[in-house]
């Protein structure tokens, strides 16, 4: 009687990737033409960033940094980390910016904050890639000496940002109070990871203690690929890197796994 | 076939857990009968539809879908405020799977939400009529056996009445409506059978009439 309600169900898979398309599709156009000009402020945002952090070393003289020029040295480090910053808070407010959406049980919290992950590591690195063709305009070279370092260093800050945003969209919707606590946080985190000064000028024992920390790790990274001639630190582990991203994407799938359905109650 | 086989819920609040909303729910709505939800404001008929629509998940009891239940249309749900009316609706083919057909369902949304030229204008423009003519649109353009409509027909004009019940008349033979409405005459006008919500239980009626009635007696004269 109901059987042509059956006829042709789609897989699970199909789905996920029709739903992970729409919203993809959906957050670029927002992302991209909402507002007056929204495409413009992805550029102005960062490189009003770097310009500021240019003048105060130009002012305070510090032409080289560990061996490389103080722009090089600054635009691998901030981009890096904006890798990981943006990426990270764009997925973290996805599900407070798509909860009508969740109207459709297709829609899964989770795949609203992987989405966009994937679309704010794309913008970041067409960002990235505009930036540095931009500051060779102003004599910084900072095309890189090993692409592959400066990729690896970028994929594993991104991987960190899905981790972030995943288990943060989870706390913050669950206890608000604890996505304040982060946002004063946020600035520290900057800081530490050795994005304005050098952590190599640090003594060994309070570095190792910064280095807990693995934004740094990939910072460092990023600025090891742009030049050869950078005086890394020694104690560098890519792979830590790489263990603390997936680690905390883990952690972050399993968090929206066992509390799926607070997070689309209301 | 739906199966709402003795839910109960309740709401997480900043205060602990609410009062129960319902409490040892169970029907059963058989294939092709259309069911209007009565009940006093508060009573959990939007909750009611939000569990049934899958949205939502009771904490006791379980909701058997058989057939294929649209998402629950009413109060702006599912249509991304600042995206066109054309978005939300490329949005809602693509989750459902029309990607290859997608032309032919905006043109059908498009042509039954008679929106205009605001078709293209973000849905933050658009006046509480203008919504539910596109969600009434928006589900109807894909094959449900059972829609879900909180309220939707009751901001719209006498013409989108009209429309709706149109659209539902040649829908008849195989999709049926699961509606909260406090326009008596709208729910006589859809439904043949009723359940009426009351004190967190629900009572099913085969005759829409008997749950409006049961309901009336209730209220203070």
């Amino acid at each position: 009687m109901i059987k042509h309600v059956y006829e042709n169900p789609r897989t699970h898979l199909a789905i996920t990737l029709g739903v992970w398309k729409a919203l993809l599709l959906r957050e670029a156009v927002s992302r991209i033409s909402a507002g007056r000009a929204a495409w413009a402020w992805l550029l102005v945002e960062p490189v009003i960033h770097i310009a500021f952090m240019i003048v105060i070393f130009t002012v305070v003289r510090m032409r080289a940094v560990g061996g490389i020029e103080t722009g090089a040295w600054l635009i691998a480090g901030l981009m890096s980390f904006f890798m990981f910053k943006r990426a990270g808070t764009q997925a973290r407010n996805a599900l407070n910016a798509n909860s009508t959406l969740f109207a459709y049980r297709q829609v899964k919290p989770v795949d609203t904050v992987l989405m966009r992950a994937l679309l704010e590591g794309f913008l970041s690195i067409i960002i990235t890639v505009i930036v540095c063709i931009g500051a060779l305009f102003f004599n910084i070279n900072v095309a890189p000496d090993d692409p592959l370092t400066v990729f690896v260093a970028f994929f594993g800050l991104w991987l960190i940002g899905i981790g972030y945003g995943l288990i943060l969209s989870v706390i913050t919707t669950l206890v608000s109070e604890i996505g304040k606590v982060i946002d004063i946080a946020m600035t520290p985190i900057y800081m530490v990871s050795g994005v304005i000064f050098p952590l190599a000028n640090l003594p060994v024992s309070f570095r190792k203690v910064l280095l807990l920390n693995p934004l740094a790790h990939g910072v460092e990274a990023a600025r090891m690929g742009v030049s050869s001639y950078y005086h890394v630190i020694p104690e560098l582990d890519i792979a830590y890197l790489y263990e603390c991203g997936l680690g905390s994407i883990f952690l972050g799938l399993a968090l929206h796994r066992y509390f799926e359905t607070k997070l689309i109650m209301r | 076939m739906i199966i709402v086989d003795d839910i109960y819920k309740r709401y997480q609040t900043d205060h602990g857990p609410s009062k129960w909303i319902l409490q040892g729910v169970s029907f059963v709505i058989p294939p092709r009968v259309s069911v209007g939800l009565v009940g006093r404001n508060g009573a959990g008929k939007s909750t009611l539809l939000r569990l049934i629509g899958g949205v939502d998940q009771p904490n006791r009891g379980y909701v058997e879908r058989r057939c294929r239940v649209s998402w629950p249309m009413g109060f702006g749900g599912g249509l991304q405020m600042s995206l066109t009316g054309r978005q939300n609706a490329k949005f809602v083919c693509r989750i459902h799977g029309h990607e290859a057909d997608m032309d032919d369902r905006i043109a059908y949304i498009q042509d039954f939400a008679e929106l205009g030229g605001s078709f293209d204008e973000p849905i933050k423009t658009y006046s509480s009529g203008m919504k539910s003519r596109l969600q009434f649109g928006l589900s109807l353009a894909f094959d449900f056996d059972v829609y879900i409509s909180d309220e939707v027909t009751s901001t719209g004009d006498a013409a989108f009445k009209k429309k709706a019940q149109d659209a539902f008349k040649n829908l008849a033979d195989h999709a049926s409506l699961i509606m909260v409405s406090h326009g008596e005459g709208t729910l006589k006008q859809f439904c043949t059978a009723g359940i009426w919500l009351n004190d967190g239980t629900a009572h099913w009626f085969d005759d829409i009439n008997d749950a409006l009635k049961a309901y009336k007696d209730t209220l203070p004269k």
